[in-house]
């Protein structure tokens, strides 16, 4: 028996995807926010196993600050990350995809949204970056970008550059769109 | 627009109702109520014929040029 892939199975498969990411991205900006006010607050031996093998142990010991600012850049990038999905899985919750009508303002308006969380999420990843390359040479030790979970900022820029492109294409799509619907 | 759609006035001249003229012509009330209203962006030569056939009138009689004046023009 053959079975076929249609769109809906597709589009059924990557909502659940993205729920599972977006839970999963929840949990680590709750782990990172909690971590970190539980460092700065209560404890701080928090520091030694931040969040999943990440080490803030050196840092905090090095400078209390440089350690608050950098786990507030993480807490920033996590809580973007999150915000992200959840708009895509509010446009997937909401039926929003229309086939025989793809384009519509509700679509550039999602993708211009994740284009901006991507730009700001890189932007953030840059700066959390170079900040952790600074503290490096001021003579302490942090641990690696992946490990904070500020990698790939050079990723996330780019995205969010392919994303406002689309945006750009799905509005002219929209006129498009309206001026063909508008054919008698 | 300056392009006047005059299909009410056509429609006046040959006693036809709305519904009349969609069952004659094949387009949906919708359609047609966006043509006679102005809001359509454009129309095709099908159309123009079927209902210059219905009406028994040219596409002249339908559509009219009335240039606009400056401070008439809308933003593109």
């Amino acid at each position: 028996m053959e079975i076929r892939i249609t769109t809906p199975h597709i589009l059924r498969f990557l909502e659940v995807f993205s729920w599972i990411i977006f839970i999963g991205l929840c949990i680590e900006a709750g782990g990172i926010l909690f971590n970190t006010a539980y460092t700065l607050f209560i404890n701080p031996q928090g520091a030694a196993n931040f969040w999943e093998h990440a080490n803030l142990e050196a840092l905090y010991r090095f400078d209390r600050g440089h350690f608050a600012a950098m786990a507030i850049v993480m807490c920033i990038v996590a809580v973007l990350k999150a915000v992200m999905f959840y708009s895509i899985v509010l446009y997937f919750k909401n039926k929003k995809i229309n086939f025989a009508s793809p384009f519509h303002p509700a679509l550039k308006n999602f993708i211009t949204n994740l284009a901006y969380a991507s730009f700001a999420i890189g932007i953030f990843s840059l700066s959390g970056a170079r900040y952790s390359e600074w503290l490096t040479l001021q003579g302490t030790v942090v641990d690696d970008l992946h490990k904070l979970h500020i990698g790939g900022f050079d990723v996330w820029l780019f995205m969010s550059v392919i994303l406002f492109v689309i945006s750009q294409l799905v509005k002219r799509g929209i006129e498009i769109q309206t001026e063909n619907e508008l054919t008698i | 627009m300056p392009i006047i759609v005059n299909l009410d006035v056509m429609m006046a001249r040959r006693k036809m109702s709305l519904n009349e003229l969609s069952d004659k012509v094949g387009l949906t009330l919708s359609n047609l109520s966006i043509l006679k209203t102005g809001k359509a962006k454009a129309v095709r030569f099908s159309t123009l014929e079927a209902i210059c056939k219905v009406l028994d009138c040219q596409p002249g009689d339908i559509l009219e040029f009335i240039p606009e004046t400056s401070d008439e023009k809308e933003p593109a």
